[in-house]
């Protein structure tokens, strides 16, 4: 449980004190996006491995590089996963490396956005798309419990333990069985949680009006709107070398 | 007989939750560990039962290292109640749920222990109900229930009296008493001082993962600075005794007769 733990730390998000993090959340989702598109338009080793580099390079400006290694480190599985169906559907070894490339290059770009964008900002982002309240909130909400409930998970694993529970023994169904004491908890503790949180919003008068007002608001500073311009200035001729020359 | 040597702990996030912890504790004895929220009370207890393995030095049960047992031995000897009974309880009925921990240790004499647990904590009429529908205490005591039916050496109550009305609270005393008599270990991690008091258990007093005081719970907290740093409010009679320069009075009947003199 320890290294579930530890790999799904790296789907979450710290607070931290960088560039990237002061960045506004728009431009934060715009770099992001550029990065998603560099590394779907991609076809060849070299051309995903500068989409690689570009990601893990704005990671390190960011200081999240170790948290997106274990990210990526739990997608290689995937990966691999990816790899091997490719080879026995018939694809080449050099499509296939692409293929399963392609997979870690997008998902650690995501991995930006995420692990840099609070849950606030992104509340705020769905805010400026106007989409629907209850979605943001239940959506931003779930985002919040992640941690929450690896926390309950572990503190569930520990009680049962202490009762003689022993999740690694046995062959792989036994052990998909073993972890029904701690599941059923969990999926009963969360339930319960979010009744409770109903409640407590509903006394709180959530949903009484229209058109809520709101404590902050996004304010584009001009290191922001340099930023946005540079990416998407570098961006434009990269999108022209995809669709129009190769 | 548990045994801490130059014990310290280092989360995963980086906090030192213990600090050096030297610390014995006698088989047959009743143990209070006190403190503030975050003090490393629950870390300390963690470590008796192998949840935690000391990041430097070294636990010992009865002798042999937690380092080198697995949970699930350990725990066979080491019975520890949680503070949250909503992160264990998962059958489909009290009876199973008292049963899991039974049959995880392969205890032959299943349906005495399980009629003992059902009786001695007034569970029986609910044996066939779901252990969600219970209401908090109720739950606690299932708790109780679930591991003093394999009938642990040492017995770990984390935050015992919470959510228990008086008649459970006594009910508890009860248990610890017949525990005791039969030569067990009892350690309580508990902010119910008042509770504690008229047990006079030895009291660990843990502040910022380390033990600032250790002795007769009268004598730990007689102490300004301890109860300062540790955030405690000393139980009313000790505080009584203190302000009237007597000695402190076990119970209210003792205190009567104290003052009536």
């Amino acid at each position: 449980m320890n290294t579930t733990y530890w790999v799904a730390g790296g789907f979450i998000y710290r607070r931290i004190d960088s560039i990237v993090h002061r960045f506004d959340a728009r431009v934060k989702l715009l770099l992001t996006s550029e990065l998603v598109a560099l590394s779907l338009l991609s076809f060849t080793i070299t051309e995903l491995a500068i989409a690689l580099g570009s990601t893990l390079t704005i990671a390190a400006l960011a200081g999240i590089l170790k948290r997106m290694g274990r990210t990526l480190l739990f997608s290689a599985g995937f990966s691999a996963t990816i790899f091997i169906i490719d080879i026995l559907v018939g694809y080449t070894i050099i499509e296939a490396i692409v293929y399963s490339m392609r997979f870690i290059a997008i998902v650690g770009s995501t991995s930006i956005f995420f692990l840099t964008t609070s849950p606030d900002e992104l509340e705020q982002v769905m805010r400026w798309f106007k989409l629907p309240r209850d979605l943001i909130f239940a959506y931003v909400t779930a985002v919040r419990f992640v941690p929450v409930l690896m926390l309950d998970a572990l503190q569930i694993m520990d009680a049962q333990k202490s009762r003689g529970l022993e999740v690694e023994k046995g062959n792989i169904f036994k052990r998909i069985k073993n972890f029904s004491p701690v599941l059923i908890p969990l999926v009963v503790n969360a339930v319960v949680r979010s009744g409770e949180l109903a409640e407590a919003m509903e006394v709180r008068a959530y949903g009484a009006v229209k058109k809520p007002t709101m404590l902050y608001n996004f304010v584009m500073k001009n290191s922001d709107k340099i930023v946005a311009i540079l990416s998407a200035v570098l961006m434009i001729p990269t999108l022209y070398y995809f669709l129009f020359l190769v | 007989m548990i045994e801490f040597y130059d014990v310290s702990f280092r989360h995963q996030n980086g906090i030192m939750a213990l600090r050096e912890i030297n610390l014995k504790i006698e088989t047959n004895t009743l143990t209070a560990i006190v403190g503030e929220n975050g003090a490393g009370k629950t870390t300390l207890v963690r470590h008796i039962n192998g949840l935690l393995k000391p990041s430097q030095g070294k636990v010992l049960v009865f002798g042999e290292d937690t380092k080198k047992q697995s949970v699930a031995r350990l725990s066979r000897k080491v019975g520890i109640v949680f503070q949250n009974p909503d992160h264990q309880l998962f059958s489909d009925t009290v009876e199973n749920e008292i049963l899991f921990g039974l049959r995880n240790f392969g205890i032959e004499e299943k349906h005495d222990r399980l009629e003992w647990a059902l009786e001695f904590f007034d569970l029986s009429r609910y044996r066939n109900v779901s252990p969600m529908l219970l209401s908090g205490g109720e739950k606690k005591r299932l708790c109780f229930a679930c591991v003093l039916a394999w009938d642990p050496d040492i017995l770990i109550l984390d935050e015992p009296t919470v959510g228990q009305d008086h008649k459970h609270k006594e009910k508890i005393v009860l248990m610890i008493n017949n525990l005791l008599q039969k030569g067990k270990t009892v350690i309580i991690v508990s902010h119910d001082l008042e509770f504690l008091w008229p047990q006079q258990p030895r009291t660990l007093v843990m502040s910022q993962g380390k033990i600032i005081a250790d002795g007769n719970i009268a004598e730990a907290l007689s102490n300004d600075s301890v109860i300062k740093q540790a955030n405690l409010v000393r139980p009313q009679l000790l505080a009584l005794a203190i302000a009237l320069t007597l000695k402190p009075p076990r119970n209210v009947a003792e205190a009567a007769k104290v003052l009536a003199r």
